[in-house]
């Protein structure tokens, strides 16, 4: 479903990405481990070109997207994406955060826009809080006011970026809960966190970056219980505890 | 005896602050009028006499004001879009043709004319906007107001100098405001946080339709209190327009004061009239603003913070 090749990408003299090279097939969870500042964000956004590769290609569905001919927006509405700030629209409802995606990029009509966010924010567990706006939600609220946004596009594979870090502990279960939901029910996903429980129950694979490559990669059982490189050992010794 | 909930109460102390806010105003504005017109001895056939004359000039302000405003809205927003964007430097497109070129073969390479029209479009006009501003920010409006006019008199001469004063005072007003506001615009749209940008982009919208759902929504809530502001300071600042002899309220009031030695009442009448625009419309932005208001974004009404309605 996603096929990363060998990217790239610099930010000025920073060598962010050097030569990443994974794949996803359709309906897997992948999650990426890594150390801050080690290119897990960049790599999800040059997924969906939210940041240009400078080199290598990414696949989307068979689709080589990073290429002038292909439309950044087209692409964007083939992956959702989750952030870790969560972003949602700061002036708009609940609803109307769901809504603006399938009624101004798709030219869904209203009501039947309407209908649909409806549907996605019951299946969150926010059908209450409709109108509700961000800033009256809490943040495991406003992450899963987030997924169902990402949701409403129709999208072939998600993206999250550290979607729990910024939450308080008491609101992370009800975020994962949801993204556990979601993969058992079969979508592709690439999942940074940092969720070692999260991984080891919903991941197909582990992927652990560091310093812009793919260092190692396996099933979370190996990973986390017997990874075969120092680095990974370190880290994973790290955030185990 | 009923207990008294708290909404009961509540609605006591509102009815207080409405009743005290009347007694205050009324009876501020009766002692007002008392002591200027029976103590102080103003001319009262005078005004009865002269009133419509002030207001038709108070007219000619709010006309004048009016139309530098609206056509400074245009510009403002234009240069403050502008100067909140980035433009791509010339090498980048380059290099970035180039790139493709080396990967793909040159048949692939999109020509980058039009990208270097944008961006080198964008640059000039953000080049311009800082130097607008600087010009208008660094020197007074009454200098500005003589020297649009001087420049118009030397120019065309033969015009009608009324008109002329006319178009010369219109034009230094529109600038000096369009200036002002291009940086309210700019402060307005660069306060929207970054990451509502993203969102928008990630969602599939392109960067005019994230302006247009995203950024414009919750910048215009952010620049209605200075534009507020920079509309009522245009309005006493049009005064400035008499030195090319374009006479408006303070103008008029001034004439009158000394053709008639009646400077108290003059300006006693343009004081209130001028109070008259201010105040309501003051009142009617913040209705505005109360009614755009949304939780957690732009100015928050001032009271102690509620808690927020969350976590079930």
């Amino acid at each position: 479903m996603i096929r990363v090749v060998g990217v790239h990408k610099t930010f000025g003299p920073l060598h962010v990405l050097r030569g990443i090279t994974l794949e996803v097939p359709k309906g897997e969870a992948l999650v990426i481990i890594g150390p801050s500042g080690s290119g897990k964000s960049t790599l999800l956004r040059c997924i969906n070109l939210l940041v240009e590769p400078d080199a290598g290609s990414v696949f989307i569905d068979g689709v080589h997207v990073n290429r002038p001919e292909v439309s950044a927006e087209w692409v964007r509405q083939q992956v959702g994406m989750v952030f870790q700030s969560f972003n949602l629209f700061t002036h708009l409802t609940a609803l109307q955060n769901v809504m603006l995606g399938p009624v101004r990029v798709k030219g869904m009509e209203q009501e039947a826009a309407r209908v649909k966010a409806k549907q996605l924010l019951a299946r969150v567990g926010l059908a209450a809080k409709a109108e509700a706006y961000p800033a009256e939600l809490s943040g495991g609220q406003q992450q899963r006011v987030a997924i169902a946004r990402a949701l409403a596009m129709d999208p072939k594979a998600m993206l999250f970026d550290e979607p729990t870090s910024a939450l308080d502990p008491e609101y992370i279960r009800e975020v994962l809960d949801v993204m556990t939901a979601l993969a058992r029910e079969g979508m592709t996903m690439i999942v940074v966190t940092h969720e070692m429980g999260f991984a080891s129950n919903v991941a197909s694979r582990i992927v652990f970056i560091d310093a812009g490559i793919v260092l190692e990669e396996g099933h979370p059982n190996q990973i986390f219980g017997n990874p075969q490189q120092e680095r990974t050992r370190t880290f994973v010794s790290k955030i185990l505890r | 005896m009923a207990q008294r909930t708290a909404e009961d109460r509540k609605r006591m102390w509102r009815a207080v602050d409405v009743a005290l806010a009347v007694v205050l105003t009324v009876g501020g504005v009766g002692y007002a009028v008392y002591a200027i017109v029976g103590r102080w001895g103003l001319d009262q056939g005078y005004i009865g006499d002269r009133w419509l004359d002030y207001v038709f000039a108070a007219w000619v302000s709010l006309y004048v004001t009016t139309i530098a405003f609206v056509i400074g809205l245009v510009i403002g927003f234009f240069f403050g879009w502008i100067r909140a964007t980035r433009s791509v430097p010339l090498g980048k497109i380059m290099r970035d043709a180039k790139k493709v070129a080396d990967a793909q073969g040159l048949d692939h390479v999109p020509f980058p004319a039009t990208q270097i029209i944008w961006h080198g479009f964008k640059y000039i006009v953000r080049r311009f906007g800082d130097a607008f501003v600087a010009v208008i920010r660094g020197t007074p409006l009454f200098v500005q107001i003589v020297f649009v006019w001087s420049v118009l008199l030397i120019r065309v001469p033969t015009l009608n100098p009324l008109v002329l004063a006319s178009i010369a005072g219109l034009i230094a007003l529109t600038a000096n405001t369009g200036g002002y506001q291009s940086e309210i615009f700019r402060a307005g749209l660069q306060t929207v946080h970054s990451g509502q940008v993203e969102a928008a982009r990630a969602l599939g919208l392109s960067k005019f339709q994230a302006m247009r759902h995203i950024i414009l929504p919750q910048a215009i809530r952010l620049v209605i209190p200075p534009l507020t502001n920079e509309y009522i300071g245009l309005l006493k600042a049009s005064s400035l327009l008499i030195v090319i002899g374009i006479e408006e309220l303070t103008g008029f009031g001034r004439r009158e004061a000394f053709d008639f030695f009646k400077v108290f009442e003059s300006f006693a009448l343009v004081t209130a009239i001028y109070l008259l625009l201010t105040v309501p419309l003051s009142r009617v932005i913040a209705y505005v603003e109360r009614r755009l208001r949304i939780p957690g974004l732009g100015i928050q009404e001032v009271t102690a913070p509620r808690a927020p309605r969350a976590a079930t």
